[in-house]
């Protein structure tokens, strides 16, 4: 190991975008047969120094060889053909076309006979592809907005593959998958390890990438701070480089208690809708409920129909006093609060300034007859954003500037301002460094601690696990197994209720 | 240090580029016209044409805040005109509340279509525009219809000016600094993320429309008693002049935070000038559209983010 030749070499590498450095002089090094993991907390610039090497932003400074050879590309198409490809963190296909067309997209040509697109011909390559990867349950004459997140991530995966690259970038995808999705990804950087190409993993999950990674660098603030052999490989060291400072192992509730009250402030009904199935129960005062299962088990849409977003088919939703909750206009009367998985889309209005986001839910409390004075405002504002310690360079500045980690907490102080009491949390730390996430740990605890209660709904078992007073697994939209927090709950035991 | 000034620079840029086209205007045609751009007759021209541009566009502020066209309007002008030259056949002082009701009915109509109908803003109001159209001519009977000659006297240069007082300040303050017009912009920024706040986005889309109603209402009863006559032709360049107005002002098509009122009124200032200018050098109102058309692509294209502009959606 080390002794290999080297594939990838990037020095001092510069990129801001504004006045937001996020790469200051990083360089890095890539051998052949190396799966190199990519560490840091959010803004240390992972995705900005990987999507710089795919070709999909350009740097500012710093040069690149491949194989020894200066590295220049255009685009990414240009990276493609030199054999570097990435699956970036965020979705980059398009729904309307079937899973083939997205997996050949841009390289249509190999399948044209005298101008014409040979659909058949795309299609069997495309199962091949698919199948190559242990993808074989997707088929690829689907349209790929039947798939669900999973699966497209999957295409994704297969589509890079067929280009049979020499250094594959994985940007955060494993957040977006389950357990087999994983495996499968897992794999397929084996045998790319296996035949002498290079992976660059990005994670959040210290854990995946010790497990995956020969080794593992470790960016801060834009800037480089260590590369680890996998023989130097330790947790807590690990997150000591990332944060630059002693970061506790155990960020999740000490207790083994469980709520004992009894009070019912939220419950649900035999409620059937998209996805879900006869799902029935009961959100106590100061309590953490857990949700957890696969993806696609309907975890996301019990969130989404519990705040009377989606109206249930059958069945119904109700808060404590027996209101029936139709709508986000209902739920929030009874002073519910749902922050959302897809949390740039439906519950920060990212292209708004701080202050609007924060003030918009508490417009009734904050106005004077019908005007809204900016005193006012900015007050409120000061107050939650001081509270939850966001990091912004004034009230002024629009939400989609801040990082993942800031975004959350933005959406968090929009509820606590907004004096919420049942809290529907989905995926709160997903994309979120160690940091903040520890945060939002603590905060889940102040509220629990006031006799607010919290829905919390996790792709991750450990947080369920490690937060929940009551953990409820979905399988297929149907619950499959509740259990009460105990410390001999573990991950395994609960996978079997998921899968 | 630096970077807060170099992004206060920036800002400072976007604010004074309405002003800046303004001033060049304002220079171009004062020049061109040989100073006869700031005449006290001219400068009441102004005021006549002006006040169209700026109690529109006043409305149209709410409607762009929520991402939402609308290219009824001049057409929905024309017909609540010809509606209010009706009316005041039979007794003048009906005209005003046949105008405004007229105007409110038409856009509500429309409203509804689009809110309850899921059918998007811009085809909506299209349509509304072809089918207002034909309307003007069938309560016209296919001619001009005179008003009694007594309202020609009601159009006072005390009522425009206070009209545009009235405008512009009860504009600003609804638009700025009111929970109406605030969440209006947060509707334009994210219409999903206001419904998951518990806005309810249905009611301030018909509200948008019902009070751009009102509005197109409110013209065509001033075009009533300033001209004395309902045509087909009432309004015709009223549309164009109001969105020109809106870009012109830098207000953003997409909607949301940017929208600022501000840029509503320097922005019909610009037209309106533009407008008289063009008139004072003898262009007809054929050669006057064109110019108006171009500006309309070239403010388009130099100024504006489209990247999130959604026309169509």
């Amino acid at each position: 190991m080390g002794q290999q030749e080297l594939l990838l070499k990037v020095e001092n590498m510069y990129k801001s975008f504004g006045i937001t450095k996020a790469l200051k002089g990083v360089s890095i090094q890539l051998r052949k047969g190396q799966i190199l993991g990519l560490i840091g907390e959010n803004g240390s610039g992972k995705s900005t120094l990987t999507s710089i090497v795919a070709a999909i932003q350009s740097a500012d400074e710093g040069a690149m060889f491949l194989e020894g050879q200066p590295y220049q590309p255009k685009n990414s198409v240009e990276a493609n053909q030199k054999g570097i490809c990435m699956i970036l963190q965020e979705k980059g296909t398009f729904d309307t076309l079937t899973v083939a067309k997205n997996i050949f997209v841009g390289k249509e040509n190999l399948f044209c006979k005298y101008g014409m697109l040979d659909n058949k011909a795309m299609n069997k390559a495309a199962q091949e592809a698919l199948d190559s990867v242990g993808a074989d349950d997707i088929k690829a004459t689907m349209p790929l907005g039947k798939l669900n997140f999973e699966d497209r991530k999957l295409v994704e995966v297969a589509r890079a593959i067929y280009m049979k690259p020499k250094i594959l970038v994985v940007d955060e995808t494993t957040t977006a998958l389950s357990r087999n999705g994983r495996n499968i990804l897992y794999n397929i950087m084996k045998k790319m390890k296996s035949d002498g190409n290079s992976v660059i993993f990005i994670s959040h999950d210290i854990d995946e990438l010790m497990e995956t990674c020969d080794t593992l660098t470790i960016l801060r603030d834009g800037a480089y701070i260590d590369t680890l052999k996998e023989e130097q490989f330790d947790a807590a060291n690990i997150r000591r480089l990332m944060v630059g400072r002693e970061v506790e192992e155990n960020y999740y509730r000490n207790d083994w208690e469980s709520c004992q009250n009894k009070e019912v402030v939220m419950s649900m009904e035999h409620v059937s809708a998209k996805g879900l199935r006869e799902i029935s129960f009961e959100l106590h005062k100061g309590e953490i409920l857990g949700f957890g299962g696969l993806a696609d088990c309907g975890i996301h849409m019990l969130g989404s129909v519990a705040f009377g977003n989606i109206e249930p088919d059958l069945g119904v939703v109700k808060a404590g006093d027996g209101t029936v909750i139709g709508s986000p206009r209902d739920a929030m009367k009874k002073k519910i609060a749902y922050i959302s998985k897809n949390r740039d889309q439906e519950s920060l209005m990212v292209s708004s300034s701080i202050k609007d986001n924060i003030c918009c839910a508490s417009y009734p409390i904050i106005r004077s007859g019908p005007f809204l004075w900016p005193k006012a405002e900015n007050e409120f504002m000061n107050r939650w954003a001081d509270e939850l310690q966001i990091k912004m360079q004034g009230p002024g500045q629009y939400v989609m500037e801040l990082s993942g980690g800031n975004k959350q907490k933005v959406a968090l102080a929009k509820w606590l301002g907004f004096g919420a009491d049942i809290f529907i949390l989905d995926c709160p730390t997903r994309g979120i460094d160690i940091g903040v996430k520890s945060n939002i740990y603590s905060l889940m605890e102040e509220l629990r601690a006031q006799g607010k209660s919290v829905i919390l709904i996790s792709e991750e078992l450990p947080e369920i696990i490690g937060m929940s007073d009551r953990t409820i697994i979905l399988k297929d939209g149907s619950v499959n197994g509740e259990f009460k927090r105990e410390d001999k709950l573990t991950e395994a035991f609960l996978i079997d209720y998921m899968v | 240090m630096s970077k807060i000034a170099e992004k206060s620079k920036n800002v400072n840029l976007q604010i004074a580029f309405p002003f800046l086209g303004l001033a060049a205007v304002l220079l171009f045609f004062q020049i061109a016209t040989g100073g006869r751009l700031f005449t006290s007759q001219n400068l009441k021209a102004v005021l006549n044409d002006g006040l169209y541009i700026i109690i529109g566009a006043a409305g149209y502020a709410f409607m762009f805040a929520m991402g939402l066209l609308d290219f009824s309007i001049g057409a929905n002008m024309a017909v609540s005109c010809a509606v209010a030259c009706l009316a005041a056949k039979i007794n003048p002082w009906l005209s005003i509340p046949a105008a405004i009701l007229t105007g409110m009915f038409l856009a509500g109509i429309l409203g509804t279509i689009h809110v309850k109908g899921n059918v998007n803003a811009f085809i909506t109001t299209l349509a509304g525009q072809f089918i207002f159209k034909g309307l003007v001519l069938i309560v016209l009977n296919n001619s001009v219809q005179q008003a009694p000659l007594v309202m020609l006297k009601w159009f006072t240069l005390p009522l425009k000016i206070s009209l545009l007082l009235v405008t512009v300040i009860v504009g600003y303050l609804v638009f700025e600094y009111s929970v109406y017009g605030k969440t209006c912009k947060l509707i334009g920024s994210c219409e999903e993320a206001a419904r998951q706040t518990g806005i309810q986005v249905g009611k301030y889309k018909m509200c948008g429309f019902l009070v751009m109603g009102a509005i197109a209402g409110l013209l065509g009863f001033i075009s009533l008693i300033r001209t004395g006559t309902a045509s087909s032709q009432t309004g015709s360049s009223l549309m164009m002049n109001v969105l020109n107005a809106a870009l012109l002002g830098g207000l953003p098509l997409s909607g949301g935070p940017t929208t600022k009122f501000r840029g509503v009124i320097v922005g019909s200032l610009t037209m309106s000038f533009l407008t008289s200018g063009m008139t004072i050098m003898g262009y007809n109102v054929n050669t006057q559209q064109l110019v108006k058309g171009a500006i309309f692509l070239i403010a388009i294209s130099i100024s504006f983010d489209r990247k999130n502009m959604k026309v169509i959606k």
